[in-house]
């Protein structure tokens, strides 16, 4: 199997561990399927990340997408929650949105369908 | 949380990485071809190296002589790079680990016999779950550790040659095919804390298949065949290796020098790709920098450079592109040793440097949890991988791997007990 939902679900899991543990207590987070790619969209209400931070979570989210990488690790993402995986998530994601807007942070991730 | 670290370093293209790379492959042909002196030499080496069982522990360097071994490197450093190559990835840590895995463990173990049915086997996965080859040949690369299993059934004298050919040839697509999703499922069982996790996949897989011959009488028999001899001349080739890689670290990033403790604040745990937190040209020097501590250690407890020990040493050169530096892995050397000498073993024998150069597969534990957990991982590693190889009957030639990942998946939850809050 190609598990594509399950690993979209591991993103998003791995990702609520970071904003619920590391920043804020109100996310909303929002996938939709589309023919060709699936966006997830997050708002992290009221964030404490710095800007430093914010920049390095968009340049790891931008990173090139890596298909072995995803291919080997995917069940890693969301696994624990002393640590966290943004590495594999900019190998699962081929562009990403990160933005600060009036207190808030917002990011859209963007997966084609290999 | 750190994250990634601001990189300013001299840009490198695609081709200059495997420029890089492709030296240990050149470096150990024509070492290999000097040190056999005549055609007639490399061919009997390498058909003795090729036709052997290779179940651990084979060491190529006695079997089929120094010469043939370090040609037998080379042409499987050549093939994967090729590979590499062929399907245009992007040369990550990850990569960089397999790669030296795959050519360390070529002078123990792997030999283009054995690994080219499991990359096969992995090639048919592909056509059949409809994905691209490039997706998993860096767990087919890592996957050779079952590659004894292939040789072991093809030569190991239980079977008329006819079919035991075939048959070896056929568990080995076989491999192939299954490592893929098993090796990404085991991951669960130690949460990243053992980077070797394909060792521990392999451990799995070997335990199987191994059980299942024993079921119909076929008994596997552990070898010892190492080359004890002089090793200077080896430990000579490696030292100049490594020094080039610190070397090219420092022609990528001339701030190296003040710069390199900031690779101490990475836990190592999986994914740490040091190529995308740090920079190429910090992760060619650590990895020349715990390619010369290893070495260092060997020569300091006075061992015998052989097949398992280059092994090990372009192991640990390789992951330290993928989690390892010195601050993670001496905490879990410490333990093995400490442990090692309360229970008077040799520090000098082949059997305890292995061991003591792969616990650092444990590294992310030290580096997660602190130092006393890493010498706590270490002592486990070195009671379970004493004892752990009968288990798979040494046709799993990661045997620290499938260790390492008992510890963690034993050690972490452990841990965890003990921890307070969210």
């Amino acid at each position: 199997m190609r598990h594509e939902i399950k690993k979209i679900s591991r993103i998003v899991d791995e990702l609520t561990t970071l904003f619920l543990k590391e920043d804020t207590n109100e996310v909303d987070f929002s996938i939709k399927r589309l023919s060709d790619h699936t966006v997830i969209k997050i708002v992290d209400y009221g964030t404490h990340f710095t800007d430093e931070y914010i920049d390095q979570l968009r340049e790891i989210f931008n990173a090139q997408r890596q298909c072995e990488v995803e291919e080997y690790y995917w069940q890693l993402c969301g696994e624990v929650d002393d640590d966290q995986e943004l590495t594999l998530i900019g190998c699962m994601i081929d562009k990403a949105t990160v933005e600060k807007k009036d207190g808030d942070l917002y990011l859209e991730l963007i997966r084609y369908n290999m | 949380m750190v994250v990634v670290n601001k990189i300013h370093e001299r840009e490198l293209h695609k081709e200059d990485k495997l420029k890089i790379l492709s030296v240990f492959p050149v470096a150990f042909l024509l070492f290999g071809l000097y040190l056999c002196g005549d055609i007639t030499t490399l061919i009997a080496g390498l058909k003795a190296i090729n036709l052997s069982p290779t179940i651990l522990i084979t060491d190529f360097l006695e079997v089929g002589g120094l010469g043939p071994s370090f040609v037998n490197a080379a042409l499987i450093g050549f093939f994967n790079l090729y590979l590499l190559k062929r399907y245009q990835l992007r040369i990550n840590g990850l990569l960089i680990a397999a790669y030296m895995t795959v050519i360390g463990f070529a002078f123990f173990g792997k030999n283009i016999f054995n690994i080219l049915p499991i990359y096969t086997g992995g090639y048919l996965y592909c056509k059949y779950q409809k994905i691209q080859m490039k997706n998993i040949i860096l767990i087919i690369m890592f996957g050779t550790a079952l590659a004894p299993i292939v040789s072991e059934i093809a030569f190991g004298h239980a079977l008329n040659i006819a079919f035991s050919v075939p048959f070896g040839i056929g568990l080995g697509l076989l491999i192939g095919f299954i490592i893929v999703p098993l090796s990404s499922h085991m991951l669960k069982f130690h949460d990243g804390f053992n980077l070797y996790n394909i060792g521990f996949t392999a451990g799995i897989i070997g335990t199987v298949f191994t059980s299942m011959l024993r079921s119909f009488k076929m008994e596997i028999q552990p070898e010892h065949i190492l080359y004890l001899n002089e090793s200077s001349h080896i430990a000579i080739l490696l030292g100049v290796l490594f020094v080039y890689l610190m070397v090219i670290g420092l022609l990528l990033n001339r701030n190296i020098l003040t710069k390199y403790f900031k690779i101490f604040k990475y836990k190592g745990r999986t994914i740490t790709d040091f190529t995308q937190l740090v920079g190429y040209g910090m992760t060619f020097f650590n990895m020349g920098m715990m390619g010369m501590l290893s070495l260092g250690y060997v020569l300091l407890v006075g061992g015998v450079i052989n097949g398992p020990v280059l092994a090990a040493i372009f192991t640990v050169t390789g992951f330290a592109a993928f989690g390892k530096q010195p601050k993670n892995c001496y905490p879990v050397i410490l333990g093995l040793i400490g442990t090692a000498l309360l229970m008077g073993y040799d520090l000098s024998s082949t059997g305890l440097i292995i061991s003591v150069l792969f616990s650092t597969t444990l590294a992310p534990i030290a580096g997660t949890y602190g130092p006393i957990a890493g010498i706590i991982a270490g002592a486990l590693h070195l009671a379970l991988v004493m004892n752990i190889g009968v288990v798979h009957g040494g046709i799993n030639l990661y045997n620290n791997g499938f260790s390492g990942g008992l510890v963690a998946g034993f050690l972490v939850p452990i841990i965890d007990a003990f921890k307070k809050g969210d």
